[in-house]
């Protein structure tokens, strides 16, 4: 009954209840006029952002690029890789020698390196930390870097104590002798992998180096706050001199929009992901501080050749390659970023051939080899699964190819999935070819040498499951890459995978030859000292950079 | 015991069917080692049969133990300690943000039933259930932190105070405003939607009749007996609300990169770190419970007529 309603009857308490809000909104009020840190700071502090947490910081884990740009700047190996050059430079060894044989290399250490607990870096903690990579219990992903040594197996295997081709002759200096010679071994030791590491740290049985890495990197190790923030201080100690900045920080920011309106904001001096071009007004804001370089890396989709309808069927490969219309892929679907691959081998690396054919867009050529491999204008061909993972521009890529080549008549199923329920599907086991017919992947080379895209994916010695998932096997291509391996002269080796590449392309057809990346990223104008890497926006040589704020 | 007991069989059920493989995620991905993947597999039981597995995880939570993480290589145990402080305070802030409003604008719908002030304040109710959270979020960031710049955009904030023998940090409370706006809003369109049916159906009742003819002024009328009356369904919801808030706030923790625990759940879900989901799940079935237990106890204060037996 509306009589009994109180409503009118109370207007006092109704405005005493209105006060609650008020209050809180106040406090909403005050703190929102507390204010963000000054801009102007004497301190030097870069912000950048992760997508996540790095899996690991224990560098002999290290498998990914999120990892690597912490080890990076907190450690330092016998040799690094200078990410702008690509050259190999001393960093804790400060010179070396290699024998004329080629399988003996002596590392000279440098001196006055310190680890960031103060005590100096001895050819001690180089075999230590070496012999660490390799032990089984150690569980490395990459422990594969220092089976060149002599004996490495077996100390792996623990039927020897030892590391045979590993010496210390004295606290300066280090020798390593190869089983035989082995052209990217010295690239291999740039790797974050490779890191020198103080015993005593990294022996502790309850892994506190875990959350609290220490190296001899020129940052020392601040705070982690998992899935907030890593904070990195200048190590003052450091042998190549103290750091401009005297911070780093990493934030993790999941969302792209999110993180692009914290880089305008001003909450981060560099962010790894650009505004969409189409976005006309963001780009307005940003698009000036949008630097875009190559980055050392293929993108393919992979064809089964252990199932059908690719197994012994290189006609049909190439007419899935010729269907494909690259150009319109990465300059009008989804442009500014990458680049339409010929081949395998990215720009820069030396092998690259630029005057490869590879495969472009042909669609008379593409049916003429669809018939040619049994199904004319697609008869007869049952529906081919095409496995991608979860993600905005795989989901792009996936259909584009599904419409491409239904011109031929071909029909593509698009499955996708999660990162870990992809990888099950395609790496399959090695009785067991997986349940995968295509499947796209995109590849970052971790050091600039041909080996280190053509052995993972396509050698027959990684088959299967070890990273060959397409299960080629081709011994012509083999003995290409294994004696490009043992051969020094640069010119020689780059002929050696360009004639290895023109097999797998044009004759085999392995995969679908997608794209070269192109790293895109946003830095502000008062970040000096920029390093745009083809090792990729993750590879940040943090002590070459300084704040210049007022300068531009 | 029983609900938890069923909760761990379930999440242990869903987390062994899921595909794909930890350790090869662990082990180097698209290129692992096999002797590595094997080491692994054996160090972390999985190459063992399913019931044995089932029994062994079993085993440990009679032991308190939720075992560690493939991936952080920590305790579970340690990483919730980690991740549920900025949950819990997210979830409150924004409860009680929720109840205070939706409480009195549900009153002031009720006290103004029929006008346009009710009106409104259904319209605003039921735009703020139905908005997509993650939207929600865009769209307070991009006015009141892009384009005021009134606020962060987002974050947990470096610098927030540590609570003395703890090693929770609060966060910087201007980070905890949008985030916290952002999931009241939702809690706060069923809040006072419930406080005003209440009210409405309360203010019939006879003993408001009666508490009016001995005299009682309309704010008493309406303080101690509408209001009380009326809090018992809106108790229910905030509890509710503050419980599945405490699990499923993960896409206000993605949009506003809040370290909480539900976005660790759901990335250790793709990563396969499938110790941190169980113990995880199973942490918030415990806390949902409590919570449950907790709301079940404010019925007797709120109403005197409520009285649990040992027999009942």
């Amino acid at each position: 009954m509306r009589t009994s309603e109180p409503r009118a009857s109370l207007p006092g308490l109704a405005r005493a209840a209105l006060l609650l809000p008020v209050a809180l909104a106040g406090m909403a009020f005050l703190a929102c006029t507390r204010g963000r840190p000054s801009p102007e700071r004497a301190e030097q502090v870069f912000r950048f952002r992760m997508h996540e947490d790095p899996p690991t910081l224990d560098p002999a884990l290290s498998n990914d690029q999120f990892s690597e740009a912490v080890i990076l700047n907190v450690h330092r190996g016998l040799v690094e890789l200078d990410p702008e050059t690509l050259e190999i430079r001393p960093a804790v060894a400060d010179s070396w020698t290699i024998s004329p044989d080629n399988r003996v290399y002596t590392f000279h250490l440098r001196d006055g390196v310190r680890f960031h607990n103060g005590r100096p870096v001895t050819s001690q903690d180089v075999a230590y930390s070496l012999r660490r990579l390799l032990k089984k219990e150690t569980r490395s992903p990459r422990r594969f870097l220092l089976e060149p040594i002599e004996g490495a197996q077996e100390f792996t295997d623990g039927t020897s104590d030892a590391v045979r081709g590993l010496a210390t002759p004295n606290d300066r200096t280090v020798v390593l002798r190869l089983a035989r010679p082995f052209a990217p071994f010295l690239s291999e030791l740039t790797m974050a992998n490779a890191a020198v590491l103080p015993r005593e740290v990294y022996d502790d049985p309850q892994k506190a180096y875990l959350r609290a890495p220490v190296g001899c990197g020129p940052f020392r190790f601040g705070r982690w706050e998992q899935s907030n923030f890593i904070e990195l201080l200048a190590f003052d100690g450091y042998y190549g001199g103290r750091p401009a900045l005297d911070r780093a920080v990493i934030r993790m920011i999941e969302n792209k929009t999110s993180a692009l309106q914290e880089y305008i904001a001003g909450g981060l001096d560099s962010l790894d992901e650009t505004p969409d071009e189409n976005d006309t007004a963001m780009m307005a804001k940003v698009g000036q501080e949008v630097h875009k370089y190559p980055f050392m890396g293929t993108g393919y989709i992979g064809f089964n050749l252990s199932l059908p309808p690719f197994k012994g069927n290189a006609a049909l490969r190439k007419a899935f390659n010729y269907a494909v219309d690259k150009k319109y892929l990465w300059e009008v679907l989804i442009p500014g970023g990458n680049i339409p691959a010929n081949g395998i081998i990215p720009p820069g690396i030396p092998g690259h051939d630029k005057d490869l054919p590879g495969y472009p867009h042909d669609e008379a050529k593409a049916r003429s080899f669809l018939a040619q491999a049994g199904y004319p204008a697609g008869k007869g061909l049952p529906p081919v699964a095409l496995w991608v993972n979860t993600g905005e521009g795989n989901r792009q890529i996936a259909s584009q190819i599904q419409t491409d080549l239904k011109t031929i008549g071909v029909t593509i199923v698009i499955r996708e999935v999660d990162w870990a329920a992809y990888i099950a599907a395609v790496s399959g086991t090695k009785d067991n070819a997986g349940q995968a017919q295509m499947f796209r992947f995109g590849w970052y080379l971790d050091y600039p040498d041909a080996d280190a895209i053509l052995r993972p994916l396509l050698h027959s010695s990684n088959w299967g499951p070890a990273g060959n998932f397409g299960r080629y096997k081709n011994p012509e291509f083999d003995a290409l890459v294994d004696k490009a391996l043992a051969v020094t002269d640069p010119k020689e080796r780059a002929e050696l995978y360009r004639r290895a590449e023109t097999i797998a392309v044009m004759d085999d057809a392995v995969w679908i030859f997608l794209n070269y990346y192109q790293a895109s990223t946003l830095y502000k104008p008062y970040v000096k000292g920029v390093v745009l890497s083809p090792l990729g926006e993750f590879r940040l040589p943090l002590e070459r950079l300084r704040i210049e704020r007022g300068t531009h | 015991m029983p609900v938890l007991l069923a909760a761990a069989t379930i999440v242990w059920i869903f987390v062994f069917f899921l595909p794909g493989d930890p350790a090869r995620l662990i082990a180097g991905g698209q290129a692992a080692d096999p002797e590595v993947l094997e080491t692994i597999r054996h160090e972390w039981g999985l190459d063992r049969p399913a019931p044995i597995q089932y029994m062994t995880y079993l085993g440990k939570l009679l032991r308190f133990d939720l075992g560690s993480s493939y991936i952080q290589a920590r305790s579970v145990v340690s990483i919730i300690a980690e991740h549920f402080p900025p949950t819990f305070i997210l979830a409150m802030a924004a409860v009680v943000l929720a109840a205070v409003s939706g409480l009195v604008l549900g009153s002031l719908a009720a006290l103004h039933r029929g006008r346009l002030l009710d009106s409104s304040i259904l319209i605003l109710a039921l735009l703020g259930t139905s908005m997509p959270v993650f939207w929600l979020g865009l769209i307070l960031m991009l006015l009141f932190a892009s384009r005021l710049s009134w606020l962060p955009v987002l974050g947990y904030g470096m610098e927030g105070a540590v609570i003395p023998f703890t090693a929770i940090r609060l966060p910087e409370w201007d980070h905890l405003v949008l985030p916290a706006v952002t999931l009241s809003l939702v809690s706060m369109g069923t809040i006072a939607r419930i406080t005003r049916a209440s009210l409405i159906e309360a203010g019939t009742a006879d003993f408001l009749q009666t508490a009016r003819a001995k005299g009682a002024s309309g704010a008493r009328v309406f303080a101690r007996h509408a209001l009380q009356n009326a809090l018992i369904p809106v108790v229910t919801v905030v509890g509710l609300d503050f419980a599945s808030l405490l699990g499923g706030a993960v896409a206000t923790e993605y949009v506003f990169a809040w370290p909480g625990l539900g976005k660790t759940i759901v990335r250790a879900i793709g990563l396969r770190d499938l110790p941190v989901v169980e113990g995880g799940v199973l942490f918030l079935t415990g806390v949902f419970v409590l919570v449950s237990l907790v709301i079940d106890l404010l019925y007797l204060v709120l109403d005197p007529r409520i009285h649990y037996s040992p027999t009942a």
